[in-house]
């Protein structure tokens, strides 16, 4: 396969489920008017709800469901073969991605803006509502330890990113106060930072530093540590905007490098049935979240977008179109992935130094099509790669903080402090991080964003059935997802327990001793049981109420 | 026409920068001021939601300058919020 061809099928696809599918579901069933009152317009208070352009809302809604997601998930899956990563990718968000983000925005718009804790309330049933908070908790959890691990892989195996990283940290903090306190000019101060960035990533190259695997998580779990507890205007919002350029840069040079190199895929499209992390069915499902279906994409459709649209008709261009992007973004690692030179070099590579390690080689590789040097561009991918992951890491753990006070601030008030919220949050993740196997996380890690989605699906059919309209197109993918997703926790978990139970010498993973490895897999494995013990009790109490639609709880009062 | 074209074809491409890179700095930004001006008004304005706090004297000397916020501070004060609020 070429990876031009894949790139243009890719476009294809997402012009068919845009138009067609997603036009059809919009005008037949959802039947979006644009004479409706959204809630930005209704309950206008210039803070939450505000009707805003829907070109903006493309940009906010695609910024905030497309992480580091669709570009591990891809990069990881290619060990089943291009084949299947490829058709996943597709499919899942022609059947299910942009399904799901459509139709949470739709009904946040019907439901007046609604949060998915009180839609769950509504919906299902009270309990339903807390153990989506402790479902996220465990899932905001998970994105720590599996992000912190990439990261500090990342950064030990290649010692040219770290001075960027660091850079990035001041420079961050210099254009907040530039920006907030100095009131200088955005555009100055932006072209200033993304300049002093760049150059950071060169000087990396000339004056690496070398530090180990635990340095670096250190350093990652601190960096995160200010940004759940400096005012956000100061550290996080600052470092996240500069970030973003580095990327948007990044990601249009390497899509360039495709068009002009447009190289053949190296990988065969297909190896087999069963890879280290387990088979192809279920785990290539969790595997491949963001990229194709993710769960994280509903709360940003309801919580975020639902209420900020000025027209239901925008919905479609904002929610689905942002998912078809989201495609491409994934098809893009796919394809850095699937053209090294060999796949024995992507083998390797993944083995070494993750899959970090194959996203910086493989976007250097279509860098170097706009003949940028192979050293730089490899530091400046690599740069990317932990940008993206270190940026989410760090707005997860101040979530975590919150959800910390939120769950047990009322039984215990020191958990109110917000030092100790972030300090409890990050101890938890040093804990998986340390002793975890990186790759049973990120399974996990996926399994919780699958059953979000699951759970947004579920929601949503409830929704559509109280509103006496067709849902089998929801109904159908909230099956296949509750299924999947059950199946892989429970093959990771019941792996992990064999771990615990078997774990020989040979087995132990580098920088770890038998005593923290079984701890660390005894660790995942009861996060994963967790994890379907909630699932099953939520589908429990959605089902009741599919059977008896009149057992829901009614109108949550608004005031 | 063709100029008319291009420009919004640029303010699309701006708009749609921006809200990559800026919008959710706006956003926060006005959620640390409404959460400032919702605080005052429940010092001051406690009373409406039954948490009395001001003596009603120098609530009423403040009510003309707060009363074009009051259905929406109420409005905000009372939704249920949880987690996701905080997130997005």
């Amino acid at each position: 396969m070429n990876s031009l061809v894949a790139l243009i099928i890719g476009i294809g696809v997402a012009a068919l489920g845009y138009f067609l599918y997603a036009g059809y579901i919009e005008r037949r069933i959802i039947k979006a008017d644009s004479k409706r009152a959204t809630p930005a317009t209704l309950y206008m208070d210039g803070v939450d709800f505000i009707p805003t352009s829907k070109y903006v809302l493309f940009g906010y809604q695609f910024k905030s469901i497309a992480a580091l997601g669709p570009v591990l998930g891809p990069i990881i899956a290619l060990q089943w073969g291009w084949l299947p990563a490829l058709l996943w990718i597709f499919f899942g968000t022609f059947f299910l991605g942009w399904v799901q983000d459509y139709a949470s925005a739709i009904m946040g718009l019907r439901k007046e803006g609604q949060s998915f804790g009180a839609l769950s309330y509504q919906l299902i049933s009270p309990r339903a509502r807390l153990i989506l908070l402790c479902f996220l908790y465990f899932y905001l959890l998970l994105i720590v330890a599996a992000f912190g691990n990439v990261v500090a892989t990342m950064m030990a195996s290649a010692p040219a990113i770290p001075a960027a990283i660091i850079a990035l940290m001041v420079l961050g903090i210099l254009s907040g106060l530039m920006i907030y306190k100095g009131n200088m000019d955005l555009i100055i101060v932006t072209i200033l930072m993304v300049v002093l960035s760049i150059f950071s990533v060169w000087l990396g190259t000339r004056f690496p530093i070398t530090q180990g695997f635990l340095t670096w998580v250190i350093y990652a779990l601190f960096f995160s540590y200010l940004g759940a507890v400096l005012p956000i205007w100061s550290y996080t919002q600052p470092i996240n905007y500069i970030s973003f350029y580095l990327v948007f840069i990044g990601i249009v040079g390497a899509s360039l490098g495709i068009l002009i190199g447009h190289p053949d895929f190296s990988a065969p499209a297909y190896t087999t049935f069963n890879i280290s992390i387990g088979p192809l069915w279920p785990v290539l499902f969790v595997t491949i979240a963001c990229g194709a279906i993710s769960g994280w994409h509903s709360l940003v459709s309801s919580s975020g977008t639902a209420r900020q649209l000025e027209n239901e008709i925008d919905a479609r261009p904002v929610a689905a179109g942002a998912m078809f992007l989201e495609m491409i973004l994934a098809l893009l690692a796919l394809i850095f992935a699937a053209s090294f030179p060999a796949f024995g070099d992507y083998l390797n590579k993944l083995k070494t130094a993750g899959p970090a390690g194959v996203f910086a080689e493989g976007m250097s590789n279509f860098l170097g099509y706009l003949r940028v040097p192979r050293t730089f561009g490899t530091a400046f991918a690599g740069a990317i790669f932990v940008i993206l992951a270190i940026t989410v890491m760090q707005l997860v753990v101040r979530f975590m903080r919150v959800a910390t006070a939120e769950l047990a601030g009322d039984r215990i008030p020191l958990f109110r402090n917000m030092h100790t919220g972030a300090i409890i949050s990050l101890l938890l993740a040093f804990l998986l991080i340390h002793s975890g196997t990186w790759q049973y996380i990120w399974v996990l890690f996926g399994a919780s964003n699958q059953l979000m989605a699951a759970l947004a699906f579920l929601l949503i059919s409830l929704w559509l059935l109280s509103e006496k309209k067709p849902f089998i197109f929801t109904f159908i993918p909230m099956v296949f997802m509750f299924v999947t997703t059950i199946s892989a926790l429970f093959l990771t978990s019941r792996s992990l327990l064999e771990k615990f139970y078997t774990l020989t010498e040979a087995q132990v993973p580098k920088g770890q001793t038998p005593g923290m490895a079984r701890t660390g897999n005894l660790i995942s494995a009861l996060i994963g049981m967790f994890l379907i013990v909630a699932a099953l009790l939520l589908l429990g109490d959605g089902l009741k109420v599919f059977f008896k639609p009149d057992k829901q709880n009614g109108e949550v009062k608004n005031v | 026409m063709s100029k008319e074209k291009k420009g919004s074809l640029k303010d699309i491409a701006k708009e749609f920068i921006y809200g990559m890179a800026a919008h959710d700095m706006t956003r926060y930004a006005l959620k640390t001021r409404s959460s400032m001006e919702h605080l005052f008004i429940l010092i001051t304005m406690g009373d409406l939601l039954g948490v009395p706090i001001l003596p009603p004297y120098y609530s009423l000397r403040l009510l003309p300058y707060i009363v074009p916020q009051i259905s929406t501070w109420k409005r905000r004060m009372l939704r249920e919020k949880d987690l996701t609020d905080a997130l997005f």
